[in-house]
């Protein structure tokens, strides 16, 4: 039986979406594994959350003074600000105005 | 005590924790069933459909479970009671854990047929003058004590694994058996494609029946594949998740990467198996049938059959016995944390309970069949809106994704996720359990699952109560109430 190009197509397909999207994300986790042990070498700690995380993290802890998570959510913040100021080498990719312009919760 | 507890143990790589979540989730369902459910499914379409409830689903609930055990750093007890407070509502993790037994109990059997066939296949067996498939299956099938030796060997062997502890044994285990499985699929799919008369199975997989994504059996079937073939909602992904190390990822190893690689193996296993058995001109089939009786008939039939026969069959019996060590892990690691016992008292204690629960299956592969319906239906839907419930409408997405989802995250999960957890993920396993309640209404097999419903809630609510000295209401909780 000759495959037809129908068939060709979804074969290449699938194998497209599921090994190659599979491989890309092993690919990229691992990259970023080795990133963050490079950093880790050089400082004790790291940035915990992307620019756009913490933004997020810092607006619903102003929203929800009240949570009982909110003590939890201000460290985690807290915590990345302080990474942020005190080491030189970054995970995420912020800039310095960007830090320089964070602010403690 | 022989073993003290100290610090809780950690994944010693980044490649173990992704390969352990690989190695649970990828089980007998991807080898056996994935290919031939998508062959009679409408080929491409089911792929399309299935993709869509992959993404819709499977990844961001298996981003939730997992993000809950690296918040709690806990197994499914502790991590519950993190969450609810004490009292009786902890029961609802007494449910998961419920079902992982009981699922190991009837899986354990199966592990067992693997092993048989591994060793058989080693012995070339299968290519030997005179063999024939049927008889020889049929005759392995008739023999309990046989069967009830393989569960034996399977859970001393499961034993012997997680003795070893999470570095030395779960996680050295599944990094060179995830990718052996692998390799194994890889040389099986290049001999087969490389047979005549291979691109006829290639068209029963993949060939495009658009007409079947306006059938509903199409999405159910996509459903089941998406939502079992993934773990999801089992507590494996809690329980893995809770060995996370502090700067570790959740969402791109524990969501994308593991969903899509995890069906990525059954989109190899149908690569490495149909091209084969349709060069030979057997008919395909699923399960059993498929794996003991039509490959089976298939090796002798091609040039290094037995080679292949051998790769095939140990492919299958690691993929198997992977899943087995870190579906037992999962009730190990919360009853050590639970109970006074060291991690080999409890190991020893879980998988002595598991061969006495296992034994009826093994003996009969009836009361296998009746379990696995009953669980694959209803317990495991159940333990899934245990733990996607409880993120969902008492902790909350929101604070989960803040808290823990994108925090050391390689991808940003925005807020398209949290309906999917509150709603979307719940709506659908209660869809699930009443849609097979309605497909077999009044049957034998219903009527267990209906027991499994109203019984599993009742026992781990009772139990929680009397162990946290409760009448069962729920102490103090630091986050009840739900974000949203």
């Amino acid at each position: 039986m000759v495959l037809t190009a129908e068939v060709i197509g979804m074969l290449v397909f699938t194998l497209a979406a599921f090994w190659g999207l599979a491989t890309w994300s092993l690919v990229r986790t691992m990259r970023q594994e080795g990133r963050k042990v490079e950093i880790l070498e050089h400082q004790d700690r790291m940035d915990t959350y992307s620019p756009k995380a913490l933004a997020e993290l810092r607006e619903w802890i102003r929203a929800n003074p009240d949570d009982p998570l909110v003590d939890d959510a201000r460290r985690r913040h807290n915590e990345c600000i302080e990474a942020l100021e005190e080491t030189d080498r970054r995970f995420y990719d912020w800039s310095d105005e960007e830090v320089d312009r964070l602010e403690r919760i | 005590m022989a073993d003290a507890k100290t610090a809780r143990a950690e994944w010693g790589t980044r490649f173990g924790f992704l390969m352990a979540m690989i190695g649970a989730m990828v089980g007998a369902g991807n080898i056996w069933r994935f290919p031939y459910v998508m062959g009679e499914n409408g080929g491409g379409a089911f792929v399309l459909a299935f993709l869509v409830l992959l993404f819709l689903l499977a990844v961001p609930g298996l981003m939730a479970e997992v993000a809950l055990g690296r918040y709690t750093n806990k197994g499914i007890i502790g991590a519950f009671r993190d969450v609810l407070g004490r009292g009786g509502l902890v029961g609802l993790g007494v449910i998961v854990l419920l079902v992982n037994i009981a699922l190991m109990s009837y899986y354990s059997p199966l592990i067992g047929w693997t092993l048989y066939y591994a060793v058989h296949s080693l012995l070339f067996t299968f290519t030997a003058t005179g063999f024939e498939a049927e008889p020889f299956m049929e005759a392995f099938f008739a023999n309990p004590a046989l069967m009830i030796g393989l569960h034996t060997a399977v859970m001393a062997s499961v034993a012997a694994v997680l003795l070893l502890g999470i570095r030395r044994g779960v996680e050295q285990l599944v990094v060179y058996a995830v990718p052996a499985l692998v390799i194994t699929l890889v040389i099986m799919t290049v001999r087969g494609l490389t047979l005549p008369g291979a691109s006829e199975g290639i068209a029963f997989t993949f060939s495009i029946q658009w007409e079947y994504l306006f059938e509903g059996s199409t999405w159910i079937a996509a459903l089941g594949q998406a939502l079992f073939s993934t773990g999801l909602g089992w507590g494996i992904a809690l329980t893995v998740g809770s060995y996370l190390r502090e700067y570790d990822d959740v969402p791109l190893g524990g969501g994308v990467f593991t969903a899509i690689g995890e069906s990525s193996i059954g989109i190899l296993a149908a690569l490495a198996i149909f091209p084969v058995v349709f060069a030979v001109g057997v008919e395909p089939d699923a399960g059993a049938g498929l794996a003991f009786v039509s490959l089976v008939q298939v090796f002798p039939e091609i040039p290094l059959g037995g080679l292949v026969a051998i790769l095939f069959f140990v492919g299958f019996f690691l993929a198997t016995f992977t899943s087995g060590v870190v579906i037992t892990e999962v009730s190990v690691t919360t009853l050590t944390e639970e109970t006074k016992f060291s991690r080999k008292q409890t190991v020893l204690g879980v998988c002595g309970l598991i061969w006495l629960l296992g034994i009826p299956s093994a003996y009969s592969a009836d009361i296998l069949d009746y379990l696995d319906f009953v669980f694959g239906n209803w317990g495991l839907p159940l333990a899934t809106l245990a733990i996607i419930g409880v993120i969902g409408w008492v902790l909350g997405p929101e604070r989960l994704r803040l808290l823990a989802v994108n925090r050391n995250a390689g991808i940003y999960v925005g807020k398209w996720w949290d309906p999917v957890i509150k709603y979307v993920i719940p709506a659908v396993m209660i869809f699930i359990m009443a849609y097979f309640a309605w497909e077999d209404f009044g049957s034998p097999e219903m009527i267990g699952g209906m027991l499994v419903i109203v019984l599993f809630p009742i026992i781990g609510y009772g139990i929680m109560s009397v162990l946290e000295g409760r009448g069962g209401g729920p102490d103090t909780t630091d986050v009840t109430g739900g974000d949203d």
